[in-house]
């Protein structure tokens, strides 16, 4: 794994005793697409507010750009840092440009940047345009436009697409997508839809009722996608028996024989025995747990798929 | 200094120099409509009776004014969500800070022209005597303390609630309690903010019931009450601050 742009140590964070962010242990390596995904309420906004030092921890640590963010350095580590944290943040009676010139200004950004930021996110043709009236794919592309403005390392994006119609979500996804390549940056985005995720990230982090119950490569959650082969017969009992008495230990589960992913040869020998010993064979089918069963599993069916 | 700035140019077309204005207009057209008909007697004692006027009319108007005011530099961030973006660039103290100046260079410049329209009508309507400048000075410092300490209280409360209508409520419950703290006695008039425009009159007026005469002259000013509208205005500086600071955006 390459050097981690944000790794927190044992970060809670508690509202009214409860706690909502428990011992959390997040590393974003630098160059990823980190999807931090997790049901509604799992605790996201919270945690990426406690990266931007918006929300403070009850407890644990913030290392982000190799530095450990305190009160003191927040807004120096924040400089090289893009956010975009729930719904957009537009002065309404101001026009797109106004708008970034608000924050191009503060960020202290050049200020050429406004133009190429409006380019990035397609929207110099409507930045004139009173931030009031944008549609809210504008209003999250001005968004993300802000974040971009200073040419952060890192982009900490949170549900970007919620609330967007399917080819606002789209563009949306190719803008995030494009961001490593072009940019060099880092991209933190957040979602409840596994869907999202899974076109986009490089990295994923599972968060549900506040644990980080899954942290690794998209690739590596692939993996854990397990192979079955489904053998049904007119008699399962001695199917499985005979199964066994060759070596192939299989489970019974509802009307099938669940039996570990095995080679084409060894399949057309068992075919060949069950159908010797006469025991019909009805189905024989390839199982793969996919990947919502595994969100499902990780997060204990609480999410919203 | 750039926060500032910016705070400016974020009330682009909110049109903020409006209400205070406004007030101005109609105090103008209240306040010295009744010194149009003066004789002798009233013109020698015009400059004690118009400091005596203005700030009871401040007292009735500057807390509403001093609520739109607040809630309209407030409100721009809650209905924008924009509290959570400005505070990854800025400190969320440099944001009250900034508010804070932006508003009160509007009602700076109110009680400047309302200083000016006194001293252009005074003169101009033949008040007896150059205009009293210690006086007006001791008005000027009374009513900006005032006004300014009103106006720091409505911020805090349109920056702390979303929900603007309990600002403006609390205006117009200022506006009485400044009205009515008129009849209120001195000692208990200092523990209301609203009250210190009554606190820091340095004029009276005299009301013979048999003769049926007022009379109107210039009186000590309270600077002491001056030290008490100074303390209110740091406790909620930096209680309002503090709140604004700890809050969770």
């Amino acid at each position: 794994m390459s050097e981690s742009i944000i790794e927190t140590k044992g970060l809670c964070k508690s509202y009214g005793g409860t706690l909502r962010v428990k011992d959390l242990h997040m590393v974003v390596p630098e160059g990823a697409i980190y999807g931090f995904l997790g049901p509604n309420g799992a605790g996201k906004s919270t945690t990426l507010k406690m990266l931007l030092g918006l929300t403070h921890p009850t407890g644990g640590e913030i290392e982000i750009l190799h530095q450990r963010m305190n009160d003191k350095n927040r807004l120096s580590v924040l400089r090289d840092i893009g956010s975009l944290i729930e719904s957009p943040s537009y002065y309404g009676h101001l026009t797109g440009e106004e708008n970034l010139r608000i924050l191009q200004i503060l960020r202290k950004a050049p200020e050429q940047n406004i133009a190429e930021v409006l380019k990035i996110v397609r929207l110099t043709g409507q930045k004139d345009k009173k931030a009031s009236q944008y549609s809210l794919g504008m209003k999250q592309r001005l968004g993300l436009a802000a974040a971009l403005l200073s040419h952060p390392r890192l982009l900490i994006l949170d549900e970007p697409t919620n609330g967007l119609d399917p080819a606002g979500i789209q563009e949306m996804r190719e803008l995030i997508c494009e961001l490593p390549q072009q940019f060099g940056m880092t991209v933190v985005v957040s979602s409840h839809l596994l869907s999202e995720i899974d076109q986009m990230a490089t990295h994923v982090g599972v968060i549900a009722n506040g644990v980080l119950v899954y942290q690794d490569t998209m690739a590596h959650l692939h993996e854990k996608s397990e192979h079955h082969l489904a053998l049904r017969t007119l008699n399962n009992a001695s199917a499985q028996a005979l199964l066994r008495h060759h070596g192939i230990i299989s489970e019974q589960r509802e009307e099938v024989l669940l039996l570990p992913p095995l080679p084409d040869r060894t399949i057309a020998d068992c075919i060949s025995m069950l159908t010797a010993q006469q025991i019909g064979i009805v189905r024989i089918e390839d199982r793969r747990k996919n990947l919502e069963d595994i969100f499902l599993a990780l997060t204990e069916g609480a999410a919203s798929l | 200094m750039i926060a500032l700035q910016m705070e400016f140019y974020k009330c682009k077309r909110r049109w903020l120099w409006l209400p205070p204005l406004l007030m101005l207009a109609a105090q103008m057209l209240w306040g010295l409509w009744s010194y149009i008909d003066m004789d002798a007697r009233a013109l020698s004692q015009g400059w004690a009776d118009i400091l005596y006027s203005f700030p009871l009319l401040n007292a009735m108007m500057t807390p509403v004014v001093a609520a739109v005011l607040a809630s309209r530099i407030a409100d721009i961030e809650h209905k924008g969500q924009t509290l959570k973006l400005l505070q990854t660039v800025q400190s969320a103290g440099s944001v009250f800070d900034a508010k804070f100046l932006c508003a009160g260079a509007y009602m700076t410049v109110f009680v400047a022209l309302q200083l000016a329209t006194i001293v252009i009508f005074g003169v101009l309507r033949g008040f007896a005597g150059t205009p009293p400048w210690s006086r007006l000075l001791e008005y000027t410092v009374g009513t900006l303390l005032t006004t300014l300490t009103i106006l720091l209280f409505q911020l805090v409360l349109s920056l702390l609630l979303s929900n603007q209508m309990i600002g403006m409520i609390a205006g117009l419950i200022g506006a009485l309690l400044g009205l009515f703290s008129l009849f209120f006695p001195p000692s208990f008039q200092r523990f209301f903010i609203w009250a210190y425009y009554a606190v820091l009159y340095n004029t009276v007026m005299d009301w013979n019931e048999t003769t049926r005469i007022v009379t109107y002259r210039f009186t000590g000013f309270a600077w002491d009450g001056v030290i008490g509208i100074l303390l209110f205005f740091a406790a909620i500086y930096i209680i309002g601050r503090r709140l604004f600071i700890k809050k969770e955006v």
